[in-house]
């Protein structure tokens, strides 16, 4: 059986359901890297020029940890997604990227996903991709779908039940139905709401954040994410905020940022990586909004190898500090 | 309505001269300086790379002169510089200038109608026979400083006397600036050239040659480079660029329509190591490595310190089976001109090395 390998980062936790039944239905093994640690993130980091932002440093360390695993290294040049939208450099040169910093990893399956080149041109794509496991065109044609019922499915979960990737992503793994759990009660009701708004490859990578959202519910706060709100929520808010998106990756920062921002948080906290080029704009413009409505608290926290624990911990202490009184005084106004 | 637009270069002269001749009212902000970086860096996102904290700080000194309507590039497809606009509008607002950016698409397919209509649209509404020929005036002035620099670049270093060409160079851009026809301009093309020719020393020295790449911004700007080209010509070495407005003009808004790109023979040399068009300067910042290792004693490559094109290209760079030396230069407004020289000095005596023993052998 071929296997394939799909480095746990960047992108996995946004496409991983859908890449994973691709593979599958066409009767290939995938497998994935094991999540973030120090090792891998310094091997990574260790292979690219120093400028390279954090997510793609760890991205090499994962590919470094598959070496030898698999035959195939599945790594999309994913350029857009949406009609005009366009993404980072660093996704589009991924696959020429990894094979020139990382010569032992196995062969890299890439495909070029452009919408705006025309739906022709990303079935071909898709088809030629599917040729190195089948001959048959309509096994592909058939996976191609699976694969998408199997994103959507994935969206569907994390929206309708208030799950994150991780969670959801869990979900999906266990074959067996499981009962949506019951809330337990609870007898201490959520301090405050907190959003945070990210990529999900940062939110969701514990060792790159220094286990934020554990952190968070550990001192009884309700965390919000990005991917909890509908894409028409998201779609809204960046068109107020910046008329519309120009990144492929833009909502989840600007549009989450200007909805929580607006509703539904007592705080916002924005997470980027350090040299993310359009985050050092995405989260500016997130920061002058809540500047300019004066509504809810923001924090933008940067993140590199180089930051230290106790310095987030400290940074979200205060932070959260500062909610709780603002919250006491809000309600002593009330009284 | 004031018109103010950023600099890179000596673009502003051509753009003067065709505003002049539509009789639209403009500003042109300092020419790049200490304050312009300070007001950019204070006021831009941390993280941005210097093509925007420069144009931040060229658009608020145009603003703090009456600049009501600010000309900026944009597009999508391409790296920050699409929202660059967006953003720098945000933060005039926020200062409390009440200008609106007007956007020059670069990454458009109708680029030349989009430019020309904009440019009737500023200058309320000239017949287009003016506009054409105030167009056609700018793109000669344009062309005149390339020529001009492109013979200045081989007469550095080989000049009799030290500095002659910079001054020469200098006075150049002056005299194109001042010229308002094309006599003129013809007359001190040709004079200049001619200086040019007869301040360089005879006999067959052969300089070394170093390749200069990256970044379309940091390659033209000087102020953001610190002069690098001036410093190399300093250390005797002879600089060889492909990137030149007029040459990205000529093809953008003439030839690209029709099918022809002057880039395609550095995209196919790039394509074994870099398959796709990454945005920005990337691709070709690796293909004019594969293309000139053998033509070129060095290269060097100009990025903006977060550039993303640029980072990838330089992860790529190293893994070429071609081989040429490479020293990459992040520009940002913490790089220092003793920093910078010494590095310079360090590579060039490299490349010396590497002719000699090339020689030897």
């Amino acid at each position: 059986m071929i296997k394939v390998g799909i480095p746990r980062a960047l992108l996995y936790y946004q496409y991983y359901p859908m890449w994973k039944t691709f593979f599958e239905e066409l009767g290939a093994e995938v497998v994935v890297s094991p999540p973030t640690t120090q090792a891998i993130l310094s091997s990574g980091s260790s292979r690219v020029v120093a400028e390279t932002c954090l997510p793609v440093k760890a991205f090499c360390g994962h590919v470094l940890a598959l070496a030898g695993e698999c035959d195939y290294l599945f790594i999309p040049a994913i350029r857009s997604v949406k009609s005009r939208i366009y993404n980072c450099s660093k996704f589009l040169g991924l696959p020429d990227m990894t094979k020139a910093v990382t010569p032992e990893s196995p062969p890299i399956l890439d495909i070029d996903i452009d919408i705006n080149q025309g739906k022709r041109e990303l079935y071909q794509a898709i088809y030629k991709l599917g040729r190195r496991f089948t001959w048959n065109p309509l096994k592909v044609r058939q996976a191609a779908i699976a694969a998408w019922q199997a994103h959507l499915k994935y969206m569907q979960l994390m929206s309708d039940q208030d799950l994150n990737p991780l969670q959801a992503i869990e979900r999906i793994s266990n074959t067996t139905e499981v009962e949506p759990e019951t809330p337990p009660d609870n007898p201490t009701p959520p301090q405050a709401t907190i959003a945070l708004i990210g990529h999900p490859y940062l939110l969701y990578d514990e060792h790159i954040n220094h286990r934020l959202i554990h952190r968070l519910e550990k001192a009884h706060y309700k965390v919000l994410t990005p991917e909890m709100l509908t894409a028409e929520e998201l779609e809204s808010a960046t068109a107020r905020l910046v008329g519309g998106a120009y990144w492929t990756y833009e909502e989840e920062v600007v549009g989450a940022g200007g909805h929580y921002l607006e509703s539904g948080a007592d705080g916002v906290i924005g997470i980027m990586a350090f040299g993310c080029g359009p985050d050092s704009l995405m989260m500016d413009i997130v920061h002058r909004r809540a500047a300019r409505l004066r509504t809810t608290p923001f924090m933008s926290l940067t993140l590199e190898e180089h930051t230290a624990e106790a310095g987030v911990a400290t940074r979200l202490e205060a932070f959260l500090d500062m909610i709780q009184r603002r919250k006491r005084r809000q309600a002593e106004v009330c009284v | 309505m004031r018109i103010g637009m950023p600099h890179m270069g000596n673009l502003y002269i051509p753009f003067k001269a065709l505003f002049q001749r539509l009789n639209i009212d403009f500003v042109i902000p300092p020419v790049n300086n200490q304050r312009t970086l300070s007001l950019g860096v204070r006021y831009s996102p941390e993280g941005m790379c210097i093509p925007f904290k420069l144009t931040m700080g060229n658009l608020i000194e145009a603003a703090e002169l009456g600049a009501d309507t600010l000309l900026m590039p944009a597009g999508s497809g391409i790296c920050r510089l699409g929202y660059y606009a967006k953003t720098q509008e945000h933060i005039l607002h926020d200062l409390g200038y009440d200008a609106e950016i007007v956007c020059l698409g670069v990454s458009s397919q109708r680029k030349l109608f989009g430019l020309l209509e904009m440019i009737k649209r500023l200058s309320n509404n000239a017949p287009w026979a003016k506009i054409i020929s105030a167009f056609r005036f700018g793109l000669a002035k344009l062309n005149a400083m390339d020529r001009i620099e492109r013979v200045v670049q081989k007469a550095r270093p080989v000049e009799q006397v030290k500095g002659t060409a910079n001054r020469l160079f200098a006075q150049a851009i002056k005299a194109i600036d001042q010229a308002d026809d094309y006599g003129t301009l013809k007359r001190v093309q040709r004079d200049y050239l001619d200086q040019l020719n007869q301040a360089t020393r005879n006999g067959n020295t052969q300089p070394l040659i170093v390749g200069i790449t990256g970044e379309f911004y940091v390659l033209l700007e000087p102020f953001s480079n610190l002069d690098v080209e001036k410093e190399l010509g300093k250390l005797g070495v002879e600089v060889r660029r492909t990137t030149f407005i007029s040459e990205w003009t000529k093809f953008s808004l003439f030839l690209n329509p029709l099918g022809m790109n002057e880039k395609d023979r550095i995209h196919k040399a790039a394509l074994p190591y870099l398959k796709r068009d990454i945005g920005g300067d990337g691709w070709e910042s690796v293909g004019e490595k594969v293309l000139h290792a053998k033509e070129y004693d060095g290269l060097i490559h100009l990025a903006p310190f977060t550039c993303m094109p640029e980072i990838v290209a330089q992860n790529i760079m190293p893994s070429t089976k071609e081989n040429i030396p490479v020293l990459t230069i992040l520009c940002d407004e913490q790089l220092g001109k003793p920093g910078m020289l010494t590095r310079l000095e360090a590579f060039v005596d490299l490349l010396k090395h590497r002719r000699r023993a090339k020689v030897k052998t």
